[in-house]
C-alpha cells in the first residue's frame, strides 16, 4: 500500500518514452472514477494524455473530459499571462508590456521564469477553493522527463536561495511549501525493464528526495511475468525458432525481475504494469493499465 | 546499392537525427565503425551515450575530446579496421565555454562566463544543445578534411528545433531589443533601467515587479558582455548552415516502429526535405521480426501445458510483428523516395562492440524497403 492515492498532487515522471503520459492518464482516470474531482495537468506536453483517453488533446484552457475528470495542458505563454494578470490585474498593462516583442525576447532568457509560472499555475489549482472546499480533490501532473523534471520541480528550491525578497519570492515560498509537504504531494517515477530507464529512475528517485519531495512509488511499465519453466526450453530443442522465441520471453521476464530488484533499492513499492501486445496506446490499453495500477497502489497483486 | 554504404563512402558528414529512445546513438557509433571498415578515417561524436556503450567505445567521463576506440576492445570483438575510428562525447557546457573562449576578448570572456544568464544559455535554453552540437560539427569537420564525421544529435521531437537552432540563437543576439540595448550611447550604468524605456517607464516598472530589478540588470549586463560576438556568431552559424546543405553532408533519420515515434519521424523527414537537406535513408530500428507459418504448425505438435504457453507467446510476437510491419509500410510510403531500411530488434541490447558491429554490418548490407 502506498500513500500516493491519498495525495492531492500526484507527480508522475520518468525518462522520456517510458509511458509517463499513459500512467498519468490511467491514474487520473482511476481517481476520477473513485469519485474524486481530478485535474490531469500536462506540462507543455501537447495534450497527449487526454488524447490517450480518447478525448481531443487538451489545450491551455481547462477542459472537461468525463465524469469527475478535467484536463489542461499548462503552457508557458498562457501560464505567464494568467500569472501576470493575477499580479497586475490590468489586461491593458499586460498587453503593453508582455506583448511587446522586445520584452518577449528578453523574457525567454530569464532562467526558470517559464518553469516558475507553469509550476505556479499547477500548485495554484491545489489552492483553488469554491464554497468553502477545494475545487480539486486531486491534481495529476504529467511532469517533464528526468533532467527536465528535476530542474522543473527544483525551481522553487533554487529560487528560494537566489531571489531577493518580493512578490516572486512570496509566490515561490508557498509553491515550495506545497511541494515538500508529504501529506499534499507525492511522486511516482515510471520506468522500463531496460538498462537506461532503470539507471535514470534510480537517479531521479534520489534527485526527487534531494528536493524533499515524497517519492511514493515506482511504476515498472511493460513488465513481463515469467511464463516458461527451465524444462520448457529443453523440450523445445527440436523447434529452434520456437525455442528462440521462448528464450527471449524467459530473458524478458528475467529483465523484469532484475529491474524490480534494482528499483526496490529506492525503498518504495515497485508496481508492475503488464506489457501490452498492441501497436501504440489507446483507451482500452489505458484502462487495462489503470486497473493494474490501482490494484498495485492499493496493495493488491 | 545500399544508400548508407554509398553515404559512408562518399560523404564527409553524416548527421543522425530523430526522436529520443530509438537507438540513435548506437546506430551513429555503428555507422562510424562501418566507415572505418570501408577504409575511411572516421569519428563518431555522441551525445549522452549509455554508460556501457561509452565504455565499449573507450570514452571516459571526461569527454569533449576525440579518442581512438581502444585497439584492445576492437581485437576483443574480433574487429579489424583498415582505418582508425575515433569516438567522443559532446560536453555541452564545455563546448559553449570553448566557443566563448575562442570568440571573446579576455575581459569579455570573464564577464560572460560569470553571468548567470550565460549559465542558462549554455545549459537550459531551448535550442542551445542543438546549436552547440552543430557548431561542434563544423569544428570537427574543418579539422578533418576528407574524414568521415558521424554526428549523433540531442533527442528532438521537432525537427525545426534542431534546424532552427543557429537561427534562434542568432535571433536572440540580434533582436531589435538587443540591438537597441547594445547601441554604444546606451551603455551606461543605468542601462538596466533604461532598457525598457521605449514603452515609457511602464514596461520597466511592470517587469521589475514581476521578475525583479536584479534580474533585469543581470540580463542587460549579459547582453552587453555578449556584444561584439554577434558578427562571429553570425558568420559561424551561416557556415554551419552551408555545411549542412552542401554535398558533403547527408542526414540519416533514425526512428522506431512505435506509432508516435513514427509520426514524429515523418514530420522530421518532411522538415528536412523542405529545407533542401539531403536524407540518405530513414532507418527504422528495433523492428519485431515476423514469424514463419511453420512456427504455428510446430507449436501444435507440442505437449500441454507447453503448447498453450507457446501459442500465447507466438500470438504476442505475431501481434507486435504485424503492427510493426504495417507501420513500416505506411512509413515507407510517407518518406518516399527516400530509401527506408529496417534493423531487427536484437534480443540482446546493443552495448558491446561486437553487437555494434553486427548492427552496422546489417545496415550497410540491407536492401531498402523490406522488413
Amino acid at each position: 500500500m502506498t500513500r500516493l492515492l491519498g495525495k492531492r498532487l500526484l507527480v508522475v515522471t520518468g525518462k522520456g518514452g517510458v509511458g509517463k503520459s499513459t500512467v498519468s492518464a490511467a491514474l487520473a482516470l482511476e481517481l476520477a472514477r473513485s469519485g474524486r474531482r481530478t485535474l490531469l495537468c500536462e506540462v507543455n506536453g501537447g495534450g497527449r494524455a487526454a488524447a490517450l483517453l480518447g478525448h481531443p488533446p487538451a489545450g491551455p484552457e481547462l477542459g472537461h473530459l468525463e465524469g469527475e475528470l478535467w484536463s489542461v495542458d499548462v503552457r508557458p505563454a498562457e501560464a505567464m499571462r494568467e500569472y501576470v494578470l493575477q499580479k497586475i490585474r490590468f489586461e491593458r498593462v499586460y498587453r503593453a508590456v508582455f506583448e511587446n516583442p522586445l520584452v518577449r525576447s528578453f523574457l525567454r532568457f530569464i532562467p526558470s521564469l517559464p518553469e516558475t509560472v507553469m509550476l505556479g499555475k499547477i500548485v495554484w489549482h491545489l489552492r483553488q477553493r469554491e464554497g468553502g472546499r477545494p475545487v480539486w480533490d486531486a491534481v495529476v501532473m504529467d511532469a517533464p522527463a528526468t533532467g527536465h523534471a528535476l530542474s522543473f520541480l527544483g525551481v522553487p528550491e533554487v529560487l528560494l536561495q537566489t531571489l531577493p525578497p518580493g512578490t516572486m519570492a512570496e509566490e515561490v515560498t508557498w509553491m515550495h511549501q506545497h511541494l515538500v509537504d508529504p501529506d499534499i504531494t507525492g511522486a511516482a517515477v515510471v520506468s522500463l525493464p531496460e538498462e537506461l530507464p532503470i539507471v535514470e529512475t534510480l537517479e531521479l528517485g534520489t534527485g526527487l528526495r534531494a528536493l524533499h519531495l515524497a517519492l511514493d512509488a515506482v511504476v515498472l511499465n511493460q513488465a513481463t511475468r515469467p511464463r516458461f519453466v527451465p524444462g520448457d526450453l529443453a523440450a523445445l530443442a527440436g523447434a529452434p525458432r520456437l525455442r528462440a522465441l521462448a528464450a527471449s520471453h524467459v530473458e524478458e521476464a528475467g529483465r523484469t525481475q532484475s529491474a524490480a530488484d534494482r528499483l526496490s533499492s529506492l525503498d518504495v513499492p515497485v508496481i508492475e504494469l503488464p506489457r501490452l501486445y498492441q501497436a501504440g496506446m489507446d483507451r482500452a490499453g489505458v484502462e487495462i493499465l489503470g486497473r493494474a495500477l490501482l490494484s498495485g497502489l492499493a496493495g493488491g497483486t | 546499392m545500399n544508400p548508407l554504404d554509398v553515404a559512408l563512402r562518399t560523404r564527409g558528414v553524416v548527421v543522425c537525427v530523430g526522436p529520443g529512445g530509438v537507438g540513435k546513438t548506437t546506430l551513429a557509433a555503428a555507422l562510424a565503425l562501418q566507415g572505418g571498415a570501408l577504409g575511411r578515417r572516421s569519428l563518431v561524436c555522441t551525445i549522452d551515450p549509455a554508460r556501457r556503450l561509452a565504455s565499449a567505445l573507450g570514452l571516459s567521463e571526461l569527454g569533449n575530446v576525440a579518442r581512438p576506440i581502444p585497439e584492445a576492445s576492437l581485437r576483443g570483438a574480433g574487429i579489424r579496421l583498415p582505418a582508425p575510428v575515433e569516438a567522443m562525447m559532446l560536453d555541452m557546457k564545455q563546448s559553449w565555454d570553448e566557443l566563448i573562449a575562442r570568440t571573446a576578448s579576455e575581459e569579455q570572456r570573464e564577464r560572460i562566463l560569470a553571468n548567470r544568464f550565460y549559465q542558462s544559455l549554455s545549459t537550459a535554453l531551448a535550442g542551445s544543445q542543438e546549436y552547440i552540437a552543430l557548431e561542434k560539427l563544423w569544428e570537427l569537420h574543418s579539422a578533418r578534411p576528407g574524414d568521415l564525421v558521424v554526428l549523433d544529435t540531442p533527442p528532438t521531437a521537432h525537427a525545426l528545433d534542431f534546424l532552427d537552432a543557429p537561427a534562434r540563437i542568432l535571433e536572440f543576439l540580434e533582436t531589435d531589443a538587443a540591438r537597441w540595448l547594445l547601441t554604444p550611447a546606451l551603455r551606461g550604468a543605468q542601462v538596466g533601467l533604461r532598457l525598457f524605456g521605449l514603452g515609457g517607464n511602464l514596461i520597466g516598472r511592470t517587469l521589475s515587479r514581476i521578475v525583479g530589478m536584479q534580474t533585469l540588470s543581470d540580463l542587460s549586463a549579459f547582453l552587453l558582455a555578449m556584444s561584439g560576438l554577434n558578427a562571429s556568431f553570425r558568420e559561424r552559424a551561416s557556415s554551419v548552415r552551408a555545411l549542412l546543405a552542401s554535398e558533403t553532408t547527408t542526414f540519416v533519420l533514425v526512428t522506431s516502429p512505435a506509432p508516435e515515434r513514427r509520426d514524429e519521424a515523418v514530420r522530421f523527414h518532411a522538415a528536412l526535405r523542405a529545407q533542401g537537406l539531403d536524407v540518405a535513408a530513414v532507418v527504422v530500428n528495433q523492428v519485431h521480426p515476423s514469424l514463419a507459418p511453420e512456427d504455428v504448425a510446430s507449436c501444435r505438435r507440442l505437449p500441454e501445458p507447453l503448447r498453450t504457453k507457446m501459442e500465447l507467446t507466438l500470438q504476442e510476437a505475431q501481434a507486435l510483428a504485424a503492427a510493426d510491419e504495417s507501420g513500416v509500410e505506411s512509413m515507407a510510403q510517407a518518406v518516399s523516395p527516400t530509401p527506408l531500411l529496417t534493423v531487427p530488434r536484437f534480443p540482446e541490447q546493443v552495448h558491446d562492440l561486437g553487437a555494434l558491429w553486427r548492427a552496422g554490418a546489417h545496415l550497410v548490407a540491407a536492401a531498402p524497403g523490406g522488413v
